[in-house]
C-alpha cells in the first residue's frame, strides 16, 4: 500500500502573528516500488514535505496516510515512523557513537530488536553501502572520509529497514568516485524493493534513476510524470529556475541546428543516437 | 520561554535611545542601577517609574515589553516578597495567623525589595532591548580598554562575547536538525525519568560539540586568512563619537539623581 498525501499543508509560525506557507494543499500518492524524484528550487518545500512523510513534522492542514493510517495518530506514530526511513541533508553529521557498527545499530536499537537481530541487521546494511565489517565496524566513525561517513549514516537509516526510503540530496558534497558509489547503492536498493524518494538537485542523477519526477515551486506541487514527460519540457523546468539534463540540453541544441534526434534525457540514450547519426551519414557520404 | 527572557534580546526600531553611544548607555545603565540602589523610601521609586516611561517612550520599546522580562523572574519575586513578608523584624503587628505575624516593617520591605528587583530588570534589559549585541560589545570593550594596562584582555573578552552571541541562533538550527535526525533514527527525547532523558541527549550533545567545534577551526582559519592578529593596531569602521544626544541622557540622569534625593528628604512614610 502506498503513502498518501491529502490536502497537506504547512505553514511556520514566524515571530509576531505571521506565518510563511511552506506546503500548500498538496495531493499526492507514492505508489510501492517507485523511484520517485523530488525536484525544484531552493525553498520549494522539498525539505518540509519530505519531514512529513514520517511524522517530524506535522501538516497545519490535512493528512499523511501510510498503508491509509495516519502517520500522526500517537497509535500508529512510532510503528510507522519506523517504516519510513529519513535520510537528512549532509547525514555524516549526526554520527555520534564510538564505532561504526554501534552508530549503525542504533536505529534498530531504538526499535527494541534482539542482539542476534541488530547485529545481522547491522552487517547487512553495511553490505549495502560497501563497508567492509572488518576493516572500519570497529573504527570510529570521525576518523573516516567524508563520503565513507556519508554511507555509515546511510547504513543506519537501513539497518532500520524502512519499506520507504526518503533521501534529502543524498550526494550533495560528495566527489564524483563517492557519489557513482552513492548512486549504485540507491539503484541497487531500488531494484531489491525498496521504494524510495529522492530530493536531487542533480537532474542527471533524476534523468539516470527516477520512474516519476515530481516539480515542486512555492509549497506547490505543479507538475508530476515521468522523467521523459518532465525533461521534454526543457522551457518549463527552465522557467522555474530548474537546470535540465546535460543530456537533455545537448539533445535540444542539437535538434535545433537541423539535426533530425529523438528526444531524449540520458547520457547514454543520446550517444546512441548520436552515433546512429553518424553511420547514417557516413553511409550517406559512402553512396 | 526562551523567548519569554528580554534580557539579552534585541528590538529592532530605530529611536534616539536606540543612537545612543553603546558606552553611554553602559554607563547610565550602572548609573541606573545606582539610584535604583539609593532608594530608601517607597515614594522615591515614584521619579524611578516615571523615568522609565519616559524612557520606554523615547526607545518606542513598549511597557508590555518591559514587563515581559519580570515573566522568568516570577517565582524569585514570590519568594522575595513572602519571605521578607513574614520574617521581617519589627515592631509594629499588623496581624496574626496562628503563630505567624505579619509585621509593617516586613510587609514595607517586602514591597521594598519586590519594587526593587522588579525595576532593576525593566530598566537594565533597555540597554540590550536598544543595543545590537555587536554594538554592545564595541562599547565594553573601549569602556574596558584602559584596564589593558594591567593585563585585562579587554579585546579578546568582546571578540568573544561577539561570536558567541553570533552563533547561537547557529547553534540552535544544528540542535534542531541533529533533533530531528535522530528521531527519525526513533530517538525519543520526551519521556523517561531523568536518568533516561539524560541519557537520551547523548546522540544530539555529540554530534552538536563535533560541529561547534569543527565551526569554531573553520572560523579560526577564516580569520587568520584575513590577517586576524589579535586587537593590537586594529583600527575600526564605525569610529565611536560621543554626540550631543548622550550629553542630554546623561543631564536626564542628573535630574533623576536630583529628584531622588529630593524625594527622600520628604518626611512622609516609613
Amino acid at each position: 500500500m502506498p503513502v498518501e498525501l491529502k490536502q497537506v499543508s504547512h505553514r511556520y509560525q514566524e515571530q509576531g502573528d505571521g506565518s510563511t506557507v511552506a506546503l500548500d494543499n498538496i495531493n499526492f500518492t507514492i505508489e510501492d516500488g517507485e523511484l520517485l524524484a523530488l525536484i525544484g528550487h531552493t525553498g520549494s518545500g522539498k525539505s518540509t514535505l519530505a519531514q512529513h512523510l514520517n511524522g517530524l513534522l506535522k501538516p497545519s492542514s490535512g493528512e499523511v496516510l501510510i498503508d491509509g493510517k495516519d502517520i500522526n495518530n500517537p497509535e500508529n506514530k512510532k510503528e510507522l515512523r519506523f517504516q519510513v526511513g529519513l535520510v537528512f541533508q549532509y547525514p555524516e553529521y549526526q554520527l555520534f557513537e564510538e564505532t561504526v557498527k554501534k552508530d549503525i545499530a542504533f536505529g534498530p536499537k531504538n526499535m527494541g530488536l534482539s542482539e542476534e537481530e541488530i547485529e545481522t541487521r547491522v552487517l547487512k546494511a553495511m553490505e549495502i553501502v560497501g563497508l567492509d565489517p572488518e576493516k572500519t565496524g570497529e573504527k570510529s566513525p570521525f576518523e573516516l572520509s567524508g563520503g565513507q561517513m556519508r554511507r555509515v549514516a546511510l547504513a543506519g537509516i537501513l539497518a532500520m529497514k524502512p519499506r520507504f526510503l526518503v533521501l534529502d540530496e543524498p550526494t550533495a558534497g560528495l566527489d564524483p568516485r563517492a557519489r557513482k558509489f552513492l548512486l549504485q547503492d540507491i539503484k541497487r536498493l531500488h531494484e531489491e524493493g525498496t521504494t524510495i524518494i529522492m530530493i536531487s538537485h542533480s537532474m542527471d542523477d533524476v534523468a539516470e534513476l527516477a520512474t516519476r519526477v515530481a516539480v515542486m515551486q512555492k509549497g506547490r506541487l505543479v507538475k508530476s510524470g515521468t522523467p521523459k514527460e518532465i525533461f521534454s519540457h526543457n522551457e518549463f523546468l527552465k522557467e522555474l529556475g530548474l537546470d535540465v539534463p546535460q543530456a537533455s540540453e545537448l539533445c535540444f541544441e542539437l535538434q535545433n541546428s537541423g539535426l533530425n534526434i529523438k528526444d531524449c534525457y540520458m547520457l547514454d540514450d543520446i550517444a546512441d543516437e548520436i552515433e546512429r547519426i553518424i553511420k547514417e551519414g557516413g553511409e550517406k557520404h559512402g553512396a | 520561554m526562551v523567548r519569554d527572557i528580554t534580557i539579552g534580546q534585541y528590538y529592532a526600531v530605530d529611536s534616539p535611545v536606540h543612537r545612543l553611544d553603546p558606552r553611554a548607555k553602559i554607563l547610565l545603565t550602572i548609573a541606573y542601577i545606582v539610584a535604583v540602589f539609593m532608594v530608601k523610601n517607597l515614594l522615591a521609586y515614584l521619579p524611578i517609574v516615571a523615568f522609565l516611561l519616559f524612557v520606554s517612550n523615547k526607545s518606542r520599546i513598549p511597557i508590555k515589553m518591559l514587563l515581559r522580562g519580570i515573566k522568568p523572574i516570577r517565582i524569585l519575586l514570590l519568594f522575595t516578597f513572602v519571605l521578607n513578608m513574614f520574617f521581617g523584624a519589627g515592631e509594629r503587628v499588623l496581624f496574626e495567623i496562628g503563630s505567624v505575624q505579619i509585621k509593617y516593617e516586613g510587609l514595607m520591605n517586602a514591597v521594598h525589595f519586590t519594587s526593587r528587583l522588579v525595576l532593576l530588570v525593566m530598566g537594565t534589559s533597555i540597554l540590550t532591548l536598544t543595543t545590537p549585541p555587536v554594538v554592545l560589545t564595541d562599547g565594553l570593550e573601549t569602556l574596558t580598554s584602559p584596564l589593558k594596562k594591567i593585563g585585562f584582555p579587554s579585546h579578546e573578552m568582546a571578540m568573544m562575547m561577539t561570536i558567541a552571541l553570533r552563533f547561537i541562533p547557529t547553534l540552535i538550527e544544528e540542535a534542531d536538525k541533529i533533533m530531528k535526525a535522530q528521531t527519525a533514527r526513533g530517538a525519543d527525547f520526551s519521556s523517561g525519568n531523568l536518568r533516561q532523558r539524560a541519557k537520551a541527549m547523548v546522540p544530539l550533545l555529540v554530534p552538536l560539540f563535533i560541529s561547534a567545534f569543527r565551526r569554531a577551526g573553520d572560523l579560526a582559519m577564516a580569520m587568520e586568512s584575513r590577517c586576524y592578529h589579535g586587537g593590537e593596531g586594529r583600527t575600526r569602521l564605525h569610529v565611536l563619537k560621543f554626540k550631543k544626544a548622550d550629553m542630554y541622557a546623561a543631564l536626564s540622569f542628573a535630574v533623576l539623581f536630583a529628584l531622588i534625593i529630593i524625594v527622600q528628604k520628604i518626611p512622609i512614610l516609613l
